[in-house]
């Protein structure tokens, strides 16, 4: 005798309860019930949760079917979502091997040079590419050179890939408050949700051995703050200078070009530094799905109880968020150098 | 006389709001200000608007703050939008412009100076100058020597390859100027364009556009709530107050007749003396004794100073070399004691 018999009764469901398969998956209790032989009572006033109704009606769903309904409706949808999304990400699948393959097969002695040349045209900084010759040079030194610039690889495509497809979409929104209205929760939704949560749809979806099934958490984790800070930059372009725009006569393209984007490069260069330090950190959570890298030394640390593997790779991800960090920053104060009075 | 005024304001009304196309009945049926505030949640911007602005003339319009001006001036080029009336420039209605000829009226016959400079910070002085040039499609070379000409007239050259942020406020404005001189358009709106300078800077810049206009003969439209500067400049004077005109007409008839007891307020604390020329007090010719000589323009200080103070003394007047009147300098002294205003003493 469940709780809520007497409400159903009450309502004149009876026949409607009568309906629903009895057979349904046995609850905790009356397993309980049947192995001691003896009724276990419930508590005095069950919450009418699904499972308590359950009881009492048949028809009433179980809670366990709510959890098995999104799955046989994911894997309902499954087929369609992979004919569109698999064709669509194949590049960056492909563009991911082939930084990979790039940032391996460039010898040491050349690639070394490299990315110190480009840390000194960002940055224009001496001190700031001394730093990150010394930072190499130090993951070099322990072999960790090899993984250290596979993670440099992913970084380096997943963050290209987000600010093209982050600076539109933040360009639109501030365009619309409308569009702003609906963006802005999604955005909030993908840096909030736990970041295994939306690996489990993506293992579903692609095959693990796949790369671009990390690149894509990466870059869905990685996107939402180059998205705001434009949207927030072009929303901040002082409105008087708008005005003077408007007022002689500029076009909405010469006015985002010439105007509302340079001056909101300070903030979109905010952003790309942020999203930059979050591919990394999604990086290394991204090793559980296969992706190569610091990450991979890492978990085994943590698989294996390896606390050295573990801390070595740890202090050398800590270095390349230092590197990647003073290099944007330095970039984004060299932008900022002709605004202010010198 | 059929002259067709540049720009003409007719019926002009505005009123922010989300239903201000409804509300406009109360309005035009004498609804004040206050009211349609408290009743609509309405604010009403521009009341029956209703003015003519000449060609090679400046016109002022002035107000404290709140009176609508610069609402009214953002009309005239589209910023804003008015919720009735028709505004004419060459007798062109440009409420009828498709969004197309409304830029080509704010590329090649408007160009506008604000009062916060709004100046490109990434863009060099040479390069803000130009502005309006790069705007249309001008090729590099003659952006270039367009805007070099201009800075160099404004005072600013050897400063084209500076940023804005490098530059005081006035040569800011300057740039500012240059850039819509560079525009060669017709009309120039100018709002507040000198209140954010100093008081010094701020004569030098009057002094500057007096110059300017003395050459180019444009047809300014100038916003101030400064009373001064508004009759060292004026052709024509337009005075606000709430949205509406009180008074309009030349700046010198304003001052000896002010219309209402709102502007004999405003007008009580100009220094007369500087303000006032002969032109405005002086008599048809009768006499034939004259003390001297006087031109048309000079202003009631120098009389003073000339005439040491004698007031049973009488000039001739001349309008370059013939003679249009005579000057007493009784009328002269009576001319300098303000109207008091009803209101007050």
């Amino acid at each position: 005798m469940a709780f809520y018999d007497s409400v159903f009764q009450a309502l004149g469901l009876k026949d409607w309860c009568a309906g629903g398969s009895s057979a349904a998956p046995m609850s905790m209790n009356d397993l309980l019930a049947q192995s001691t032989g003896k009724e276990i009572k419930g508590e005095f006033f069950p919450f009418p949760s699904l499972d308590n109704l359950n009881e009492s009606c048949g028809s009433v769903l179980q809670s366990r079917d709510v959890t098995k309904g999104i799955e046989d409706g994911f894997l309902a949808a499954k087929p369609a979502l992979k004919s569109v999304l698999d064709p669509i990400t194949q590049p960056l699948s492909w563009l991911l091997d082939g930084a990979l393959w790039t940032f391996g097969t460039i010898p040491w002695f050349i690639m070394i040079p490299i990315l110190l040349a480009i840390s000194w045209y960002a940055s224009r900084s001496r001190a700031v590419t001394i730093f990150v010759g010394l930072s190499i040079g130090l993951l070099a030194l322990v072999d960790h050179y090899d993984v250290a610039m596979q993670t440099l690889s992913i970084i380096f495509v997943c963050t290209g890939i987000s600010v093209l497809i982050g600076v539109p979409i933040g360009i639109a929104m501030s365009k619309s408050d409308r569009l702003q209205k609906s963006v802005v929760p999604i955005l909030d939704l993908l840096q909030t949700l736990p970041t295994f949560v939306y690996l489990i749809p993506l293992i579903f979806l692609f095959s693990v051995t796949e790369s671009k099934l990390y690149g894509i958490a990466i870059i869905l984790y990685a996107v939402v703050p180059v998205i705001r800070l434009t949207d927030l930059g072009i929303r901040l372009v002082d409105k008087d200078v708008i005005e003077a725009a408007n007022a002689f006569g500029m076009n909405s393209r010469q006015k985002l070009v010439g105007v509302e984007l340079p001056l909101a490069l300070p903030n979109i260069m905010a952003g790309v530094n942020q999203t930059i330090m979050m591919s990394l950190a999604m990086v290394v959570i991204a090793s559980l799905v296969s992706a190569p890298g610091l990450g991979v030394n890492v978990l085994r640390g943590i698989r294996n109880l390896e606390l050295g593997v573990g801390i070595v790779a740890g202090i050398g991800i800590v270095l390349l968020a230092v590197i990647l960090d003073r290099v944007s920053k330095a970039a984004l104060s060299r932008v900022d150098m002709t605004r202010v009075k010198h | 006389m059929t002259k067709q005024p540049k720009v003409s304001l007719r019926g002009l009304y505005k009123i922010f709001g989300a239903n201000h196309k409804e509300v406009l009945s109360y309005v035009k049926n004498g609804m004040s200000k206050d009211d349609l505030l408290v009743k609509h949640r309405h604010v009403l911007g521009l009341q029956d608007i209703n003015v003519d602005m000449q060609a090679g003339e400046i016109t002022v319009v002035m107000g404290l703050s709140g009176s609508g001006k610069s609402t009214l001036i953002r009309h005239l080029n589209r910023l804003i939008d008015p919720t009735a009336g028709e505004i004419l420039v060459d007798g062109e209605d440009v409420m009828a412009l498709s969004e197309a000829g409304l830029r080509e009226l704010r590329q090649m016959r408007m160009s506008m100076v604000f009062q916060k400079f709004a100046l490109l910070p990434h863009r060099s002085v040479v390069q803000n100058a130009a502005m309006s040039l790069a705007i249309r499609g001008a090729d590099e070379a003659t952006q270039k020597a367009e805007a070099m000409k201009w800075l160099q007239r404004v005072g600013l050259g050897g400063y084209e390859n500076h940023y804005p942020a490098q530059l005081s406020g006035g040569m800011q404005q300057r740039v500012g100027i240059a850039r819509a001189l560079t525009a060669n358009t017709d009309i120039m709106l100018m709002d507040e364009a000198f209140s954010a300078l100093d008081p010094l800077i701020r004569t030098d810049m009057q002094n500057l556009l007096l110059e300017l206009q003395e050459e180019l003969h444009k047809t300014i439209v100038f916003i101030t709530h400064d009373l001064d500067e508004a009759l060292k400049l004026a052709d024509h004077l337009v005075i606000l107050k709430d949205g509406a005109v009180v008074q309009q007409g030349e700046p010198q008839g304003i001052l000896l007749n002010p219309a209402d007891p709102y502007i004999e307020d405003f007008v009580s604390d100009i220094n007369r003396a500087r303000v006032l020329r002969v032109k405005s007090v002086m008599e048809p010719l009768t006499g034939t004794k004259f003390a001297g000589d006087v031109d048309i323009r000079d202003n009631l200080e120098s009389m003073i100073a000339r005439s040491e103070g004698d007031t049973s003394l009488h000039y001739r007047v001349l309008d370059g070399k013939e003679p249009v009147g005579e000057l007493h300098m009784r009328d002269l002294v009576k001319a300098l004691v303000p109207r008091i205003s009803s209101g007050k003493n």
